[in-house]
């Protein structure tokens, strides 16, 4: 029988644990059908770019976008929360966890793992929707620039000037890098919003009270702000439901720090600072909410 | 320190689950001392809910005890080091059932930090081993119980442990199955290993453990060597083969003549066991 050469312990065996942890995740989850999703959202962007063709050519463009990246966060929170929701309580439920970790695998190498894998697996998924979205807003554009150049020149205005400034109309409105930073800025969302769904799933005693929650705690995370001026303001409200918006707004996430969406589809354009300041606060609360789900998780009881 | 400490060792171990406000605290183990060492067949055996697996989890890190302390090979059970000598097959396993039967051994192969081509070798061995060859290929989630069972053996035994950890190895499984598993333990005591296992068939345990603990209500009530646990001290045995009606006549004769009380309690034909008989009618069928 060949004998088992076991790699010492050391980063790099703790690096491969993790991906192979990430891996099986990220599989297992693509044969859960969880990207039945990624078709739907292809069918949604093919449709919302044709099926438009009545409105002027700028909105159609912005619709595109706004309908795509609408459906891209929609999509990616609920994949985030629906995925960390079932993992951790099925691995248990299967005693996957106890064969799992009866092998040398602390518990924060099992977490890192799991919420890599939906990482992945949600990062996956964005960038094979972005990659269409950006294929028929491409095509849509060079359709509508088209329709635009017959339609000076049916009218006569077709001037140098005139085309260059429609050029310009077109350009701000189909694909750009911005577009692309949006996107960006859903996976950060939908990463901060999984790994606070992994601290629910660490204390929660079934799959149903984690989604629940995650859901009211993502409606609450947009709405930050009316918390701290609630808390800010003393005149607009009493002081126990100004405690219970700071206790609030401490818990839970600022997810409207995210939203660029409107802003891109409006013709924004997305800074460098902007884009790193998201970054550092995504990996911020991605952090803070692992460091608790491992204090959570190394105590529980299995 | 690891080579002179025993493969387990459990001491006044005490595992109370906290309650809810509507149920109290529940004691599952109660003060629990006992030492497997090294190379030896030790079985834990005990009504349901006499506190086996919850001292086989504590045994294994994946409880902490309330009170005293578990270790393995000398290294505390809390540190993630201890489980690096330890093959853990739990009751009714289930594997993600996506992966073949390879890929399952591989996936636990890497967790343990096996690689490459060593990894695959060991995989197929441990397949032999096991007899699951023709399933290496076949999705986990279309296994029977049998094979799943055999397949949470393999993978216990994927980085060449020390110790084995059964819980109710043979669980569900039918007469062949269980023979194999049963097999595959004494064969891995000949090899060396040291394996700890918990079962409900007091019979296979007979046949296989070195030493048994008996736990009840959480605490260990009996524990020794399994001969000197089962032998009647007051009675002998003594088998013949091809004896005649004369001889055996004989025999009781000489026992009545010997006085000193000594009394023949009974004689006829052994009998085999109901599962022994099983097997051997079905291996006759096929």
């Amino acid at each position: 029988m060949t004998p088992a050469t076991i790699q010492p312990s050391g980063i790099a065996l703790k690096i491969a644990r993790v991906w192979t942890l990430a891996l099986a995740t990220m599989t297992q989850l693509v044969r859960m059908k969880i990207l039945f999703f990624l078709v739907l959202f292809c069918v949604l962007v093919v449709g919302a770019g044709f099926a438009f063709s009545v409105i002027n050519p700028e909105q159609q463009l912005g619709l595109i976008k706004t309908v795509s990246l609408g459906a891209l966060q929609i999509f990616s929170i609920v994949i985030g929360i629906v995925s960390t929701a079932l993992l951790l309580p099925k691995d248990m439920e299967d005693r996957t966890l106890y064969t799992i970790l009866s092998k040398p695998v602390p518990r924060f190498d099992y977490l890192v793992g799991k919420l890599l894998g939906v990482l992945m697996l949600i990062g996956g998924g964005l960038f094979i929707m972005d990659l269409v979205l950006s294929l028929v807003i491409y095509t849509r554009q060079g359709m509508v620039m088209q329709d635009a150049l017959r339609a000076l020149e049916f009218s006569g205005r077709a001037t140098p000037e005139t085309i260059a400034q429609y050029q310009a109309v077109v350009a701000k409105q189909g694909l750009t890098w911005d577009m692309h930073w949006a996107v960006f800025a859903i996976f950060l969302k939908a990463s901060v919003v999984t790994t606070m769904a992994l601290v629910l799933s660490c204390i929660a005693s079934s799959t149903l009270f984690t989604i629940v929650v995650s859901f009211c705690a993502v409606i609450i995370g947009h709405g930050e702000h009316l918390l701290r001026e609630f808390f800010f303001h003393p005149y607009l409200s009493a002081n126990a439901e100004r405690a219970a918006s700071l206790g609030l707004a401490i818990v839970f996430p600022d997810l409207a720090q995210f939203d660029i969406v409107d802003g891109v589809v409006n013709g924004a354009s997305v800074s460098w600072a902007a884009v790193l300041d998201m970054t550092g606060m995504a990996a911020l609360y991605v952090v803070g909410y692992m460091s608790i789900a491992h204090l959570l998780f190394v105590e529980k009881e299995l | 320190m690891s080579e002179t400490s025993p493969a387990v060792s459990v001491r006044h171990l005490t595992k109370v689950f906290k309650g809810t406000l509507v149920k109290g605290s529940f004691t599952a183990v109660k003060d629990v001392s006992f030492e497997v060492q090294s190379g030896e067949v030790y079985g834990l055996i005990g009504p349901n809910g006499s506190g086996k697996s919850t001292t086989m989890k504590a045994i294994l890190g994946l409880l902490a005890p309330t009170k005293g302390e578990t270790s393995i090979f000398g290294k505390s059970s809390t540190e993630v080091a201890s489980r690096r000598d330890v093959g853990f097959l739990p009751e009714n396993p289930y594997f993600y059932k996506h992966l073949t039967g390879l890929e399952t051994l591989l996936f636990y192969g890497r967790l343990c930090g096996l690689g490459g081509q060593n990894l695959k070798d060991r995989a197929q061995d441990m397949l032999k081993l096991t007899g699951l060859e023709s399933a290496a290929d076949r999705r986990v989630g279309g296994f029977s119980k049998g094979m799943l069972q055999r397949l949470g053996l393999a993978q216990a035994l994927i980085h060449d442990p020390r110790l084995l950890v059964l819980d109710e190895p043979t669980a569900g499984v039918d007469p062949a199955g269980s023979r194999k598993i049963r097999d595959l333990i004494l064969e891995m005591k000949q090899r060396g290993l040291t394996v700890l296992v918990t079962s409900h068939l007091l019979e296979q345990m007979q046949e296989v453990c070195d030493r048994v603990g008996i736990m009840a209500h959480g605490k260990m009530v009996r524990e020794g060597r399994l001969d000197d646990l089962t032998a009647v001290e007051n009675q002998t045995e003594i088998t013949l083969e091809n004896a005649s009606a004369d001889l055996l006549a004989q025999i009781e004769q000489l026992v009545k003549a010997s006085g000193g009380g000594a009394k023949l309690l009974s004689s006829g034909k052994p009998r085999t066991t109901l599962e022994r008989l099983f097997l051997e009618a079905t291996d006759e069928k096929s």
